[in-house]
């Protein structure tokens, strides 16, 4: 029983940390490109953008796994 | 059969001569190959023949000390290399919520009932909580079990019942060895997962000696769940073995560990040279021309920059995986993040054509990072490991052998067999081996290892020899008394283990910070990208005034070199470094304390409470006067006043009849001995009825006193105990008795007023004689007239005056005080009341070690808020400057990420040297 309301909630936190990430590296690639369509020469180049999403997805996805466990654990229980 | 065994001690050619002719010359030994430089022999013989522990004996007779044999080296280093790093609470077995009607059974150990009228206290208490089912008391076992509705009742509730009525429920406790820890934050897991199981009440968790200390219901779980529970979050865990196989495996593994960061070091160290030669000529050709071309080749850089990330900088990534797997962050993650994003960025650079800016490849950073943290982590195994010292010296003191008289013979057994009463034998300059009591013979003890004292201690027949001490002039022959783990020695290692395992309150900041850090510092790394990659670069100029031309580039090496700067381990490091450190000189001093807390506390003591007898004083009485008071000549009335006291056990009756043995006095015969409680004693000398004790006793038997008022007076102002000495009904003389100050309390007292802390003397005895023995020490305030069960409220008493207390008492009927006090001393380590009812144990009589004690727990103190601070400091100040705080100012990246990673090493390594620095003080 509790090894599958720990699987389930791991399963949540995995779900909310991806999407969180994602959101994020989105949102980083969406002001990259804004930025760079904004101006006549493109600060951004692609390997910035590319490099940069990966990076940030990185940093974001050991942040988000850290917190959402507990937000998850708080609200089933 | 072939083995290798350790053998410890051996110095020269000469030594190593001795330990192959003592094995060789066991029957069945066919080859023996010592190793000096290893400590080490390999044995091959027949098991047949003999066995490893004939060898392991023959080594140990030839005077050097074993360790185990290889294969048995009980824990692999592969498994604890593998150990994972934490748990995310989701995985945490957790304690269910109960659901109302579910009833469970829980035991508890109760101390303090003596009869069947306890138990049924106990009982009917319990069954009168809500929620408890049932309840039966045990009264031989000490135990209580009970059913009960969880929904309704918890387990601490049901202990504060029973507690509430004046019994104690006993926790079991046990310390396990954990393995695979290697910061605070796997301390903090370790602990967590522990806390979580049910049953456990508390636990304690040091990463400097890789123990856990907890405090559990072992009706609720066992030690094997315990370890269980940890091996399931990646940490190894295991019961501690034997001391001295303890030491050795801890030795052991230190030395390992040690040797695998060298061999790192030296890895890492050598190819950094070449990297950061070919990485600057680029940068600098006129400077560095004689660095060779080949050397800026990229691919070159690559192979050596992979090498140093394979070899050295394994265990970072291994570590973060690991703790990953389990969803957790560790010191690991912030390393392998930072030097992962600069060679994967080199080595894409390298191979794939990325565009402008991409042309700087960063292969230096990630080994000079590696380089560095290598290097912390090399000087910080070295460093830890002279931390513990201290406990290891005790443990080097048991003795391993004794020799023990059997049917008039002299036997040598090991000292694990020697028995409570079997007579022991000891030679000058041999170490006795266990505690006894002196039968036969006399020596002079050095005792300087237990109390710290230097100048041997003369011992006769009837005196206490302390076990592991050090007999220096004569044999004798003692009674052992303790025994194994009962020894004084056993019971000093185990208080110094518990102390060194423990957390002072102040740790409580390091710990939250430990736990939430390195999440912060990844937000914090994160931000500073955004801010870097889509404001900074722009704003502050970067490709001008640093030449990068990317701006993920110069945000990412802001962000590694936050991630970097940040890592906690010093923070870890802070307080337990110094508790350990602190707590072992005070063991080597002989002050025993009990932990952080009583170290915290000692530190905010302003009022020392002295219990007089014992404490201030000698607490053996003294005569000092005989006064005629009529026709009677002063030695008859000591003759009379010793035959009467003759039978008394009184301490004060003791010292009149060996002051009459002293001044060789005939004492006369008393019959009819009757002691009379709190007034003193009546008896029949010569067919004359003798009365000896207090005005009181005169005033019942109508006797007049008020010849002998006077003198009484003034005897009481010197501070001495006077008893009227009647033969029918008259007076006929005084005798006084005073129990004499210690030698030193004076110099004590003034030294402890001087450090602002203001002095108390607590006594039993009338305000006259307590105001003179103040007096003559310097002493204000006294508490005079107090009875020993009254001590305790005198004590509460001044802490609702709002001080804080200490109170030094001789731990035997000032126990209740001493628990009272915000800080109890006790004097002597002789009984288990003392040890038990103190937070400090003074194992010396000498009142200088309480100012010595003081002085340590502001030493200790002082360095752990150093400590703290330089490990707070380094965070503090660096991420904002990693951060590129300054940059709008200064244009230039201050601290790059080989350097954030040398200072984040100087952290660690500063922390810990900085506590063992303490070892150079003096506190006496």
């Amino acid at each position: 029983m509790n090894e599958q309301s720990a699987s389930r909630r791991g399963k949540y936190a995995l779900i909310a940390s991806l999407a969180s990430s994602l959101l994020l590296v989105i949102i980083f690639a969406v002001l990259s490109v804004f930025v760079n369509s904004s101006r006549t020469v493109p600060l951004y180049s692609q390997v910035d953008i590319i490099a940069g999403t990966i990076f940030v997805f990185v940093l974001s996805m050991i942040v988000s796994a850290s917190i959402w466990p507990g937000i998850i654990e708080k609200r089933i229980s | 059969m072939q083995t290798k065994i350790k053998v410890y001690g051996m110095t020269c050619m000469h030594c190593h001569k001795r330990v192959t002719d003592a094995i060789s010359a066991i029957t069945g030994v066919s080859s023996v190959e010592v190793d000096l430089e290893d400590e080490s022999a390999e044995v091959e013989f027949d098991p047949d023949k003999t066995d490893l522990e004939e060898i392991k004996q023959a080594v140990i007779d030839a005077g050097y000390e074993v360790g185990e044999e290889e294969k048995a080296c009980p824990l692999p280093f592969e498994t604890e290399q593998e150990a994972c790093k934490i748990i995310p609470d989701e995985e945490l077995e957790e304690t269910t919520e109960a659901e109302p009607g579910h009833v469970e059974d829980i035991v508890f150990r109760v101390s303090g009932m003596t009869c069947a009228s306890c138990a049924q206290n106990v009982e009917k208490i319990l069954k009168k909580q809500a929620g408890v089912v049932s309840a039966s008391v045990n009264l031989p076992m000490s135990k209580a079990a009970i059913s009960y509705e969880p929904a309704s009742i918890s387990r601490d509730e049901m202990e504060e019942a029973i507690e509430s009525i004046g019994y104690h429920v006993v926790h079991d406790r046990t310390t396990l060895d954990v393995g695979g820890m290697t910061c605070a934050s796997c301390a903090m897991n370790v602990e967590k997962v522990l806390k979580r199981q049910k049953g456990v009440i508390s636990a304690s968790v040091n990463v400097s000696t890789a123990k856990a200390r907890v405090e559990y219901n072992s009706s609720l779980i066992s030690v094997e769940d315990m370890i269980a529970a940890i091996e399931g979050i990646g940490y190894s865990a295991s019961l501690p073995v034997g001391r001295e196989e303890t030491e050795d495996r801890e030795r052991k593994e230190r030395e390992e560990e040690i040797r695998n960061q060298r061999n790192n070091l030296i890895i890492s160290a050598l190819i950094a040279v070449p990297i950061m030669l070919g990485s600057m000529k680029e940068g600098f050709p006129g400077l560095l021309w004689f660095v060779p071309d080949f050397l800026t080749n990229q691919y070159l850089l690559f192979l050596l920059a992979t090498i140093v990330i394979i070899f050295p900088g394994r265990q970072f990534f291994v570590g973060t995986y690991r703790g990953l797997k389990h969803g957790v962050t560790d010191m690991n993650l912030l390393i392998a993040t930072g030097t992962g994003a600069a060679y994967v960025i080199s080595v894409a650079a390298t191979f794939l054509d990325l565009g402008p800016g991409y042309e700087h490849l960063y292969y230096d950073t990630a080994v000079m990072l590696i380089t560095f943290i290598v290097l912390g982590r090399y000087l910080e195994a070295r460093a830890k490991g002279r931390t513990s010292e201290s406990i290891k010296k005790l443990i080097g003191l048991q003795a391993k052998t004794a020799r023990i008289i059997v049917g008039n013979e002299e036997k040598e057994v090991p000292v694990e067999d020697v028995e409570v009463g079997d007579i022991v034998f000891v030679r000058p300059g041999e170490k006795v081996p266990v505690d006894g009591v002196v039968i036969e013979g006399s020596s002079a003890v050095d005792e300087s290892m237990i109390t710290g004292e230097s100048i041997p201690v003369e011992k006769k027949k009837n005196d206490e020899v302390i076990g592991s001490t050090l007999n220096k002039s004569g044999a004798m022959k003692f009674r052992a008394t303790n025994v194994g783990a009962d020894t004084a020695l056993a019971r000093i290692i185990e208080l110094v283990e518990n102390a060194q395992n423990s957390k002072a309150p102040i740790q409580r900041i390091a710990d939250v910070v430990a736990g939430h850090f390195i999440l912060v510092v990844h937000v914090l790394a994160l931000l500073a990208f955004f801010f870097w990659y889509f404001v900074g670069f722009e704003a502050y100029n970067v490709p001008v005034n640093s030449g990068l031309l990317s701006p993920f580039l110069f945000a990412l090496l802001i962000s590694i070199t936050v991630l970097v700067i940040s890592c906690p381990c010093a923070v870890g490091l802070a307080t337990p470094a110094a508790i350990m450190v602190g707590t072992g000189k005070g063991a080597e001093n002989g002050i025993l304390i009990k932990g952080g807390e009583a170290l915290e506390r000692t530190l905010k003591v302003d009022t020392i409470v002295f219990d007089k007898t014992g404490t201030l004083t000698k607490g053996e009485p003294e005569l000092t006067d005989v006064i005629s008071l009529a026709d009677v000549e002063e030695d008859r009335i000591l003759a009379i006043a010793a035959g009467a006291e003759k039978g008394s056990e009184h301490p004060l009756g003791e010292a009149i009849v060996r002051g009459a043995e002293e001044r060789n006095v005939d004492i006369a015969n008393a019959e009819e001995f009757k002691s009379i409680a709190g007034r003193g004693i009546e008896a029949s000398v010569e067919d004359s009825r003798i009365l000896l004790g207090t005005r009181k006793l005169m005033e019942d038997n109508n006797i007049d006193i008020s010849a002998a008022e006077k003198k009484m007076e003034d005897l009481e102002a010197q501070g001495k105990t006077a008893m009227i000495a009647a033969s029918g009904d008259r007076v006929i003389g005084l005798v006084a008795v005073a129990d004499t100050l210690k030698e030193n309390s004076k110099e004590a007292v003034e030294k402890i007023r001087d450090m602002g802390i203001e002095v108390v003397m607590i006594t039993g005895d009338n305000h006259r004689t307590a105001d003179a023995i103040a007096n003559s020490i310097g002493i204000e305030r006294v508490l005079a007239e107090v009875l020993p069960e009254d001590k305790a409220a005198e004590i509460l008493k001044l802490q609702d005056e709002g001080r804080i207390v200490a109170m030094v008492g001789d731990g035997i009927n000032d126990a209740p005080a001493l628990t009272q006090s915000d800080i109890g001393i006790a004097m002597g380590a002789g009984t288990d009341v003392a040890m038990e009812s103190a937070q400090i144990v003074l194992i010396k009589n000498d009142l200088r070690d309480v100012l010595a004690a003081i002085r340590l727990s502001r030493l200790t103190m002082s360095k752990i808020k150093q400590n703290l601070f330089w490990a707070f400091g380094y965070n503090s100040i660096g991420i904002p400057i990693a951060a590129g705080l300054f940059y709008p100012f200064v244009h230039t990246i201050l601290i790059t990420p080989a350097l954030a990673a040398a200072f984040m090493a100087m952290s660690s390594i500063s922390v810990t040297t900085n506590s063992l620095l303490m070892k150079r003080k003096s506190i006496k």
